[in-house]
């Protein structure tokens, strides 16, 4: 019987040359990582000195030279940390740093100063991004070997902090593009971590994700079985990791020597802190040495320095369980992830809380590039392991501002994404026809404590009176965790709508103006780069849209066959020509055609799945 | 038929019936979103993978609507024909509005004093009257008379509203 050969998609053997490159990119606070998976499981790259952990520091230097990683950690005037500025504004900056921040007048967003000029977090992150694509893409070619065989990297799935808001997601997908780079998707590091420890050790259950990083926190509560990773719950703190455990030893060093400390001598005192951290994992007391000052540091007093720290993390453990309605002994095992997870404290107290042995058997370094690489290799199209489903959540709730600046919850923390959801809203005045609308993210309920997200205005409204209009606001959060935001008078049909930009983001044009300065490409080049780019996305379509009609074009009725069949002339005509912006158009159109074919199209090919597996029961 | 044209009871092959097995709805969750979520088109032209967006937040709305007695309630009223939140206040029993009062009351000396076990002791009472509210519009739906299940369902509106409260409390006391 035909259908019993409906392979489940996974299951028809994978021919080497056919998969694609793919990467996953753990973008940390203090160091990064990428690796990539392939039949034998997922493995870190590794630089040329062996090296699997990338110092997240840049260094620019007057000869435009820009030096990533270890190097520039050696260079008097390195820029570390940045994760913790990304999508923040200038404002939002509490902590001290190495580094000279001006705020930028335009967006309100933190620049660096630098040796070369000022530079955006975002920028200073593609930077870091760069040389990660790059170690992939040099691992690669040694794996092909053959140089006609050499296949860019198609797409790479980068880790971010569950706890992460809208304005740091967008922003670190900006830093993507600028270092030229495709996308799959943005993956929560405690959701990658679980994918990685779940393969590896067959987890099922209520697991706790514990990961303490550099800079950031979060715990998960994930439900996992039979390779559906479904996050309950999820809880953080965005900015809190091992460096705020450097920072009070710093500061104990600083009030205990009395030296003045100059920003240009912080570096060499956070160094020296860390040092002093690392030993007192092993130790019970630490000399410390900075200048010509020497002090001891002993166990005791440094926990009194960072369990009101390790606390805060406890708390939001008890929060998590709280929101999944569980307790603590419906947690079935508790996964240390991050490099903060090695202090012995943190375990301690973990431990304790939890009341059973943690595990922490794969290095909590490198659990989430290993997860990252997994879903990457997945979304590429090589179906490393087609049976895993990721169910992540919305770490906050979004909302609207209404009357009295109160905060008007649309998508709830915690729900499952992508999501949409709708709520309807009203004017407030006769006659009016331009309602503003304020898009926030955050938990309280007055506007001034939550993040604002976006402004826009639905114009046109016909003037009616008070309260008669019927304004649908919709939101839209896609698989990324992005947000985008319609609105519509429901009696008009007077819509407007905006993908979420958030506040403290590069503008579009801010950009491309970046990504074109780093190919320094003249115009010329430039037009000819995009119109080739628009050529090989039109013939995209055109080859998807011909295998579709072959395949499934008794879906279609003669009219819609007919628009389609022309859409698809139009563009082949259109590539003729030579021009950009009309071959963009005649693909969009296309594209637009092809919306209710490819929804029946994937409907029927599920319906005929689920016939196949149905028979292959019955077989059994 | 596409998710997008079915209702929700539809899209999770289910009689249109208040009364519902969570524990086969979350499995036939799962089986959707493993068909339909974005993560399994993401290879596919831009159309499929805008109709596998939509279906996929389809499915997940529809998964939070049944599994919430409040929100399962609501739907079947609207897919019924009746409007839930139409005069949402007028069916309410002068009773019911001083039990509310008095809930209220109770729940804010409580808050003040910290005193959680008069807490816990109101919150039984309202979880009590929720499962109430739940046998009661359960009779109505059954009997398909949904112009009488619409009062229960401002009642539990206002039940689930103090429920929620009662919960900011309990974590306010608790420092969550």
């Amino acid at each position: 019987m035909a259908l019993l050969n409906i392979s489940e998609p996974g299951q028809s053997p994978r021919r080497k040359q056919d998969s694609k490159h793919a990467l996953g990119i753990d973008l940390g606070t203090t160091n990064s990582l990428v690796a990539s998976a392939s039949e034998g499981g997922p493995f870190i790259i590794s630089d040329s000195k062996e090296s699997a952990l990338l110092p997240s520091v840049v260094a620019y230097s007057n000869d435009e030279n820009i030096l990533v990683g270890q190097a520039a950690l050696k260079s008097n005037e390195h820029i570390s940390s940045v994760k913790r500025l990304m999508g923040r504004g200038a404002g939002d900056i509490k902590h001290e740093l190495s580094y000279t921040l001006v705020e930028s007048e335009s967006s309100g967003m933190p620049l660096i100063e630098t040796p070369v000029g000022l530079k955006s977090p975002v920028e200073v992150s593609a930077e870091i991004l760069k040389v990660l694509a790059a170690r992939g893409a040099k691992h690669f070619e040694k794996e092909v070997g053959n140089e006609e065989e050499q296949k860019e990297i198609e797409g790479v799935v980068i880790t971010v902090p569950a706890y992460f808001d809208e304005a740091q997601r967008q922003a670190t997908k900006d830093a993507a593009r600028i270092a030229d780079l495709n996308v799959l998707r943005l993956l929560s590091e405690p959701t990658a971590a679980a994918v990685a420890y779940g393969l590896d050790k067959k987890l099922e259950g209520n697991v706790i994700i514990f990961d303490l990083g550099g800079g950031t926190f979060d715990v998960s509560l994930m439900h996992l079985e039979k390779g559906v990773f479904e996050v309950l719950a999820t809880g953080g703190d965005t900015a809190l990791g091992g460096d705020d455990f450097d920072r009070t030893i710093m500061q104990w060093i600083k009030t205990e020597s009395k030296i003045e400390i100059k920003q240009n001598h912080l570096a060499e005192l956070s160094t020296c802190a860390r040092n002093a951290k690392h030993d007192l994992s092993e130790t019970d007391a630490v000399e410390v040495n900075f200048a010509d000052w020497s002090g001891e540091l002993d166990i005791g007093k440094y926990y009194q320095f960072i369990d009101p720290l390790i606390d805060r993390t406890i708390k939001a453990c008890r929060r998590v369980l709280r929101d999944a309605s569980m307790s603590i002994e419906d947690i079935t095992d508790v996964v240390m992830v991050g490099g903060s997870t090695r202090s012995p404290r943190v375990q301690e107290k973990v431990q304790d809380f939890f009341k059973q042995p943690l595990l922490n058997e794969l290095d909590p370094d490198q659990v989430v590039a290993l997860g990252a690489a997994i879903q990457a290799d997945i979304l590429v199209g090589n179906k490393y392991d087609s049976d895993l489903l990721l169910l992540d959540v919305n770490p906050l709730s979004l909302g609207i501002e209404t009357m009295g600046s109160l905060v008007e919850k649309i998508i709830p923390r915690n729900t499952t994404i992508p999501v949409s959801r709708a709520q309807e809203f009203t004017t407030f005045k006769d006659g009016q026809t331009v309602m503003s609308l304020h898009v926030l993210q955050g938990e309280r309920e007055l506007v001034e404590d939550c993040r604002s997200l976006a402004k826009f205005e639905l114009r046109g409204i016909p003037p009616m009176v008070a309260g008669a209009a019927v304004i649908r606001v919709s939101f839209q959060v896609d698989a990324d965790g992005l947000l985008s935001v319609e609105a519509e008078e429901q009696s008009s049909g007077v819509k407007s709508s905006i993908v979420v930009k958030p506040s403290f983001g590069l503008e579009e044009k801010e950009i491309e103006s970046v990504i074109r300065a780093s190919h320094s490409e003249a115009e010329h080049d430039r037009d000819l780069r995009r119109l080739k780019e628009n050529e090989v996305e039109a013939l995209r379509i055109i080859e998807a849209t011909d295998s579709a009609l072959a395949q499934d074009a008794e879906l279609l009725d003669a009219d819609e066959l007919k628009a389609i069949q022309e859409g698809l002339i139009s563009l082949q005509e259109s590539l003729k020509s030579a021009d950009a912006d009309l071959i963009q158009q005649q693909s969009e159109a296309l594209n637009e055609l092809s919306v209710t074919f490819a929804a029946r199209r994937m409907d029927s090919q599920i319906k005929s799945a689920f016939k196949g597996k149905k028979l292959e029961e019955v077989d059994r | 038929m596409s998710i997008n044209s079915k209702n929700y009871f539809e899209i999770f092959s289910l009689q249109e019936n208040f009364d519902l097995d969570l524990d086969r709805i979350s499995a036939e969750y799962k089986n959707l979103q493993s068909q339909y979520h974005p993560d399994k088109y993401s290879d596919a032209d831009d159309a499929t993978r805008l109709h596998a967006l939509q279906s996929s937040s389809i499915i997940n709305d529809a998964f939070n609507t049944l599994k919430s007695p409040l929100r399962r309630a609501g739907y079947l009223l609207i897919i019924n024909g009746v409007d839930p939140e139409e005069n949402n206040q007028n069916h309410l029993t002068e009773d019911f509005l001083l039990q509310q009062m008095s809930w209220r009351d109770i729940l804010d000396d409580a808050t003040q004093d910290e005193n959680l076990n008069t807490i816990e002791l109101l919150k039984q009472e309202v979880v009590e009257e929720h499962q109430n509210c739940i046998i009661e519009f359960q009779d109505f739906a059954n009997a398909f008379n949904f112009m009488e299940a619409k009062p229960i369902y401002n009642k539990l509106q206002f039940v689930e509203k103090m429920l929620d409260e009662i919960n900011r409390s309990e974590e306010k006391i608790l420092d969550y």
